[in-house]
């Protein structure tokens, strides 16, 4: 475990030399930040707007409601939804798209808590402890320490995007193709060695999901490849059909299988009174702390972070905790912790994302495809030419959050009811909202089969342990990475050496043959499968 | 001698990446390769290809060689329900013409009838609901062009 931390750091540490390394070098000249303060009235400006409130209010409700209902997580749904916002301008468009992230984070607590059933996968922690307290007729306080660390923890997370974004995009401005390249295999390689399961595995995942992403017309040649005569497959298979069929027609094949039904209304805890104890409040600070700070970490790093972030801060608060037996029997710190954790991730990782324009997760992966179908190229430049969109995205991400805890905590009764729809009533109808959701990309039906076919290729991955995250991510980098390779091979004469010998290209690559060389070292190698494992006993 | 697999998840893992890696690289012959200087369309695809097909060529000899679990049993019900609706709703919306309303209550019956408590009652009733709600929110709320019955236009 220890081990696994200490590589993190390693990693974080290396990142940033790489990044002062470059600082020195110096920032472009024709962009004049005009400085926090009045980039964040700009930001709530444009986020107080009736529009983008309205929008960012169904964001996290949609998002909330995903998160309660077991079955569908956030990929899917945004993948279904993102025709709803074709009509959309943009700014309300991604303010909704990332309530509903942030907001299916939060949900997935409920139904832990409640029912002993994660909504998302990163509230598997928060069954553990959560429900034990309901068990014990505490529902009401684990949810409201839920909420309240999961806010603390979205501040956090905002702030430090508003504080850290322009610095790095005013980084990204130096980066040349060697450099883009670099970063992504980086990104890639760091999604593998963190994301869940076998690594070999991730990797070939996300090179199949590299190719698949090649599909379509070459750019420079204009040469249409692996379209196999098929018209609608010359401009590549869309990012839509991907999602949805390995994470909304897979799943659903999945939990059909295992009969997996919701809960009835004798399981659910009662919730009394949602106010904790001074001892619960006591109790829970350190925890949401340390949790924030773990959560923003695996934010800003490639893979599934907020699962991972979640694990880390629950084994974190067990191994530090003067009375580890409480853990499991319903110790206000295993749920405290793990929710602030997966929260801040949630909010972090549009780090990435929004300043240097790189996807570090599945659904980041597709908030690159919401903005490219609204013509955004995501990148550096968002922050110069539409500061609007990206500091109004901000300034909603911390109202969003706000309005979790206001809404939530009132509405728990209405979630409650959402719980008890049974599953044979409800994956009819997202079967059909993801059928909707394909088609509607281009009207054209060849997405919907391409969807099935996606669907029976997750179906089957999953079953022989394949995770579809790292593919999804690799297929929106593919033609990211091909231009960016040729572009540097290019300025270089068609030398290789171009990727080691300028610094920060070459430092990227290091720091990505090393977390590969720690991983497959045989000790850590076990470690990092414990950790990753770890049902958490 | 017959090679005994031992862990067959791994196997059939490796030979996805194989047979994968293999229809890239192979197909990536078909194009101009270039130099490094002037990348072809052919050239990242086939070396990614055949990475993959290395990297499957371990997964599966690993398998071989590791004990491991056996993958579950394929849920033939589910799969071949749910994705026979999905691909019925796009032939009903796409060459056959059916218009929105049909291709509804095809995907949620037939996708319904691939549960494990399946009633004709509830089918029918969600159907008729879905059917009414979707084509008012993506028809008329979003404006999203569908054609609604197959004599519409």
């Amino acid at each position: 475990m220890k081990k696994l931390f200490l590589a993190c750091a390693l990693f974080v540490g290396l990142a940033a030399a790489s990044l002062a390394l470059a600082q020195v070098q110096g920032t472009p000249a024709d962009y004049q930040d005009p400085g926090l303060f009045k980039n964040l009235i700009l930001g709530f400006t444009v986020a107080l707007g009736w529009q983008n409130l309205m929008y960012c209010f169904i964001g996290v409700f949609l998002g909330t409601m995903i998160g309660v209902l077991p079955g569908i997580g956030p990929v899917a749904t945004i993948a279904m939804l993102l025709p709803i916002t074709f009509n959309l301008p943009p700014i309300p468009a991604l303010i909704m798209l990332a309530g509903i992230y942030y907001g299916a984070s939060y949900g997935g607590s409920t139904t832990a808590i409640l029912v002993n059933l994660p909504g998302e996968s990163s509230s598997v922690v928060t069954c553990i402890d959560g429900y034990q307290m309901g068990r014990q007729g505490r529902a009401g306080p684990a949810l409201a320490i839920a909420a309240i660390g999961s806010f603390f923890a979205g501040t956090v997370g905002t702030i430090l995007i508003a504080l850290f974004g322009p610095p790095l995009a005013e980084l990204a401005f130096e980066f040349g193709a060697a450099e883009y390249f670099s970063m992504m295999v980086l990104g890639l390689v760091a999604a593998c060695v963190l994301a869940s399961g076998s690594l070999i595995k991730a990797i070939a995942m996300i090179i199949l999901g590299l190719l698949l992403g090649l599909v379509g017309t070459d750019v420079n040649s204009g040469m249409a490849r692996y379209s196999f005569g098929i018209s609608e497959l010359t401009d590549g298979i869309g990012f839509i059909s991907v999602a949805l069929g390995m994470f909304g027609f897979a799943e659903i094949i999945g939990n059909l299988e295992q009969k997996q039904s919701n809960a009835d209304e004798s399981q659910i805890s009662k919730v009394h009174s949602l106010m904790p104890t001074r001892d619960d409040i006591m109790r829970s600070i350190g925890p949401i702390l340390r949790g924030t700070a773990i959560g923003t970490v695996f934010g800003i790093l490639p893979g599934s972070h907020t699962v991972i972030a979640a694990f880390s801060s629950y084994t974190l608060e067990k191994k530090i905790s003067k009375t580890p037996e409480r853990f499991g029997k319903g110790a206000i710190e295993g749920v405290a912790g793990p929710e602030s954790a997966n929260n801040a991730a949630a909010q972090t990782c549009f780090i990435p994302l929004l300043t240097l324009g790189i996807p570090t997760g599945a659904v980041m992966a597709l908030m690159v495809g919401a903005m490219t179908i609204q013509g955004i190229a995501p990148g550096p430049q968002v922050m110069t030419q539409k500061p609007d969109l990206f500091w109004g995205m901000i300034a909603s991400m911390w109202i969003g959050n706000g309005m979790l805890v206001i809404l939530n905590l009132p509405l728990i009764g209405l979630w409650v009811k959402f719980l008890t729809i049974p599953y044979r009533l409800l994956y009819p109808g997202i079967c059909l909202f993801c059928c909707i959701g394909a088609y509607s990309l281009n009207n054209s039906p060849m997405e919907v089969y391409l969807a099935a076919g996606f669907g029976l290729f997750g179906y089957y991955a999953v079953k022989w342990g394949c995770e579809p995250a790292p593919l999804l991510l690799g297929f929106v980098l593919g033609p990211l990475m091909e231009e960016n390779l040729r572009r540097a091979l290019l300025i270089s004469r068609g030398d290789v050496s171009i990727f080691v010998t300028r610094p920060i290209s070459a430092g990227m690559l290091l720091v990505s043959a090393f977390l590969l060389f720690l991983v497959l070292l045989p000790f850590i190698r076990k470690k990092r499968e414990e950790v990753l494992k770890e049902e958490v006993v | 001698m017959a090679v005994k697999i031992k862990s067959k998840k791994d196997f059939n893992a490796g030979l996805m990446f194989i047979v994968f890696g293999l229809i890239f690289a192979l197909g990536a012959l078909n194009y101009p390769m270039g130099s490094a200087l002037r990348m072809g369309p052919a050239y990242f695809p086939s070396v990614l290809g055949w990475m993959l097909v290395i990297l499957g060529v371990i997964i599966a000899s690993w398998g071989l060689m590791h004990e491991g679990d056996a993958p579950k049993k394929t849920g033939w019900r589910g799969l071949s329900w749910i994705l026979g609706s999905v691909v019925v709703f796009g032939f009903l919306v796409g060459p056959l013409n059916g218009g929105l309303v049909a291709a509804c209550v095809a995907i949620v019956m037939l996708s319904a009838y691939g549960g494990w408590e399946f009633t004709w009652k509830e089918a029918i009733i969600s159907s008729i609901v879905l059917t009414v709600s979707s084509v008012g929110l993506f028809y008329y709320g979003l404006g999203l062009p569908f054609r609604i019955f197959p004599w519409s236009y």
